[in-house]
């Protein structure tokens, strides 16, 4: 098993490096075609309430250390600004509304499960795949612990699980592929009191934000984050406030690929060395290795030969 | 980041302090001693003796009917108009005094829901409509006829029936934590032996609202430079004008007055430190070409007087109209044209019935333009006879009939 994904790593690694080098690189998803049943979901932080019932909810679906819900009363957690965690994949932060004080915006931050995911095209074994459903999930057989994806994504969502390095962790949200596979929603989504999670088709949810941002265009700013950043996310946002101003990254259309590619264009730039001695060492390695499939054949020869001079 | 907060928290408190300060903020409007009680005046309300011109309104038959020839068997309907729709014809004192909310009760005891005094509210914003949204004229529909009880469902663009219910609790309730407001004021948790009756509790059970007072005029002393007085006719707007609470009352919420506690008390509303445009905008939004001297003086102002400010004295027939009849739906309202014909298309010669205007014509001066007798088209001025006629027989006979026809 270990073997076979070893190998596997270094045919990637050398192809992806050789790819890079060469500046032909396409990124891997880039040409897939996205099925038109992807899914979505929409914050609306216009009607999130900041329970943070969410966080708790993900925390109990991934078997994470949980706090007792009573816990989450606790609004001080609102005082910095927070980032998912190895030990939270989701978290709920609190800005001012300066219109009304009374009511705060509150914004819930996760994986974004980008349409052209960074994540997926920097990772050079493969671990995230973008998958038909529209989301991006992490293999842990895979997953080398090289931590080139939390590099590439344009959001900083992969985070790792330092308390384990001998067998890397990856976390973040993965759309809790588990529940759905049992028919159930995501545990946010489910948990969450006021539906400011909605969860559907990519499609229709983006229908939806569209509506509620014309019938209110007096409430929210006339922008859909999401609908075309880093080439569309899953994940996507409406609010009253422009989003530069709730720690949201100002982001182009083109697809992140572009700038995970150029991001390892500037790792590679400084590493190229050691990254082309893996490509060599890769593909000399695969080469040796087939050719010493080949030796091992005249080797056993020899040897039974040699044995048989031996004997 | 924590170096920002040591940054943003004495700019708060500075930017707190300066609000606070009366002599930098708009000092609280002195109230006149004569209020309105508004539940009066909402008890007051009839309902339209005919129910189809309520719900006509702004409607055709083609705003719901596909076809030309509806019938019961085809209706031929478009998709429901509710979105665009808000008409709920009922008053506060109408509703119930509790409501128990148990559709979605599995782990939960169901709510009780204190109606009588979220009615009472809302009577200062939106009314019913606040609530039972989206509701067309006749009997309320329940929240389950348009919200779905299952989460995952087909059609997302309704919300499902937990967040309906929250949504309408958590608009105003936002500061509501989990032990500390929603398990206190409404959910408690099914347990094996609880008994399954639900009660309000004991802090909002039979309790009404004291009554909401509308205020006849307030008088703000402003910080600005020149005419710092600030008069203002709340019930000539909502009477006299016809503009209702939510127009300007829309956006605020029951937070605007309960965060202090204070809910008896006019100077108990929460002092918030506005821009100068969010400080103007209610009367901006309608005022829009008007100059600052409109409201701004150097001392108070006198009620509204359509003589004093059009010079046109409004009598009889004219008394009766609403300010929309004549000057249209358009806020600021326009100066009007004074020739009858700008709005009375019809007063032509030999179209219009002299007789109303109290003087039914004789036969010889039926036929007659309305400029031979009055000169210089200034019908304010009953004519003379004497600007036509030198005849010996003036005054003994007037050109027609006194009375109305
Ligand atoms: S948000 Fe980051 S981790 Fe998530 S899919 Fe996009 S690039 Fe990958
Ligand atoms: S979808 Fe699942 S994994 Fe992602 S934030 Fe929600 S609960 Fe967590
Ligand atoms: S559960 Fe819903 S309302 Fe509560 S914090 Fe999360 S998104 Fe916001």
């Amino acid at each position: 098993m270990k073997n076979l994904n070893r190998r596997d790593f270094f045919k990637s690694a050398a192809l992806g490096v050789s790819l890079t080098v060469l500046g032909t690189s396409k990124a891997k998803g880039s040409d897939k075609m996205l099925s038109d049943d992807r899914l979505g979901i929409l914050v609306d932080t216009d009607v999130c309430v900041g329970c943070r019932h969410c966080e708790w909810a993900c925390r109990v679906a991934h078997n994470l250390p949980t706090p007792d819900l009573d816990n989450y009363s606790d609004n001080s957690v609102f005082k910095e600004y927070r980032r998912p965690d190895a030990g939270s994949l989701t978290v709920v932060n609190k800005f001012e509304n300066e219109k009304n004080p009374l009511l705060p915006i509150h914004v819930k931050v996760q994986c974004m499960h980008c349409e052209r995911p960074a994540c997926v095209s920097a990772c050079i074994v493969g671990a995230l795949t973008k998958g038909d459903d529209g989301s991006v999930v992490w293999d842990d057989d895979k997953c080398i612990g090289c931590r080139y994806c939390m590099v590439a994504c344009p959001f900083q969502i992969p985070t790792y699980d330092y308390d384990r390095s001998i067998d890397p962790h990856i976390r973040k949200c993965d759309l809790c592929t588990d529940r759905r596979k049992n028919d159930e929603l995501p545990a946010c989504v489910n948990i969450c009191p006021n539906e400011a999670l909605l969860f559907g088709k990519r499609d229709a949810v983006l229908a939806v934000a569209k509506t509620r941002v014309k019938r209110k265009s007096d409430v929210y700013v006339n922008h859909i984050y999401g609908e075309h950043e880093v080439g569309g996310t899953s994940w996507m946002y409406i609010a009253r406030k422009s989003f530069d101003k709730l720690n949201m990254p100002h982001l182009a259309a083109n697809p992140a690929p572009g700038i995970s590619e150029s991001i390892q264009h500037g790792i590679f730039a400084y590493f190229v060395p050691p990254v082309t001695l893996y490509a060599l060492l890769g593909t000399i390695m695969w080469i040796t290795k087939r050719r010493s499939g080949d030796d091992d054949e005249l080797i056993s020869d020899e040897e039974e030969k040699g044995k048989g001079g031996k004997l | 980041m924590n170096k920002i907060y040591f940054i943003i928290i004495p700019l708060v408190l500075v930017c707190c302090l300066l609000g606070s300060n009366p002599k930098l903020q708009t000092k609280n409007p002195k109230m006149e001693e004569n209020m309105v009680l508004l539940q009066d005046k909402i008890k007051k309300k009839k309902m339209p003796e005919n129910p189809y011109e309520n719900m006509m309104q702004g409607l055709k038959c083609q705003s719901c009917h596909a076809g030309d020839y509806p019938n019961k068997n085809d209706p031929m309907l478009r998709a429901c108009l509710r979105n665009s729709m808000l008409a709920t014809f009922h008053f506060s004192p109408e509703g119930p005094d509790e409501v128990v909310i148990d559709a979605m009760s599995e782990n939960y005891n169901g709510v009780a829901f204190s109606h009588k005094i979220h009615a009472q509210m809302s009577d200062m914003s939106t009314g019913c409509s606040g609530c039972h949204h989206y509701n067309t004229s006749g009997r309320l529909l329940s929240c389950l006829e348009c919200h779905d009880s299952k989460r995952s469902r087909e059609d997302i663009t309704v919300p499902d029936l937990k967040a309906a219910y929250h949504r309408q609790c958590l608009t105003c309730h936002k500061q509501w934590f989990h032990e500390n407001g929603c398990s206190t004021m409404c959910h408690t948790r099914k347990t094996s032996n609880s008994t399954g009756s639900v009660q309000s509790p004991p802090s909002v059970k039979g309790k009404t609202h004291p009554p909401l007072k509308e205020p006849m005029k307030m008088v703000w002393e402003t910080n600005s430079e020149t005419g710092k007085i600030v008069t203002f006719f709340h019930n000539e707007h909502n009477k006299i004008f016809n503009i209702s609470c939510e127009t300007c009352h829309k956006q605020d919420n029951c937070l605007k007055c309960h965060e202090n506690k204070k809910h008896d008390d006019y100077s108990g509303t929460v002092k918030i430190k506005k821009s100068f445009e969010n400080h103007h905008k209610a009367c901006i939004d309608c005022h829009k070409g008007s100059s600052c001297q409109k409201c701004h003086r150097d001392s108070e102002r006198e009620p509204f007087n359509h003589v004093q400010s059009s010079g046109w004295v409004l009598k009889s027939y004219h008394s009766q109209l609403s300010c929309a009849k004549c000057h249209g739906s358009q806020t600021p309202y326009k100066k009007l044209d004074r020739n009858c014909t700008s709005c009375h298309k019809n007063f032509i010669t030999g179209n219009f019935e002299h007789g109303k205007a109290g003087l039914v014509l004789s036969e010889n001066h039926k036929g007659m333009e309305c400029i031979s007798c009055h000169t210089g088209s200034d019908f304010s001025k009953t004519p003379e006879c004497k600007t036509c006629h030198d005849d010996k027989s003036y005054p003994a006979q007037s050109p027609g009939k006194r009375g109305r026809k």
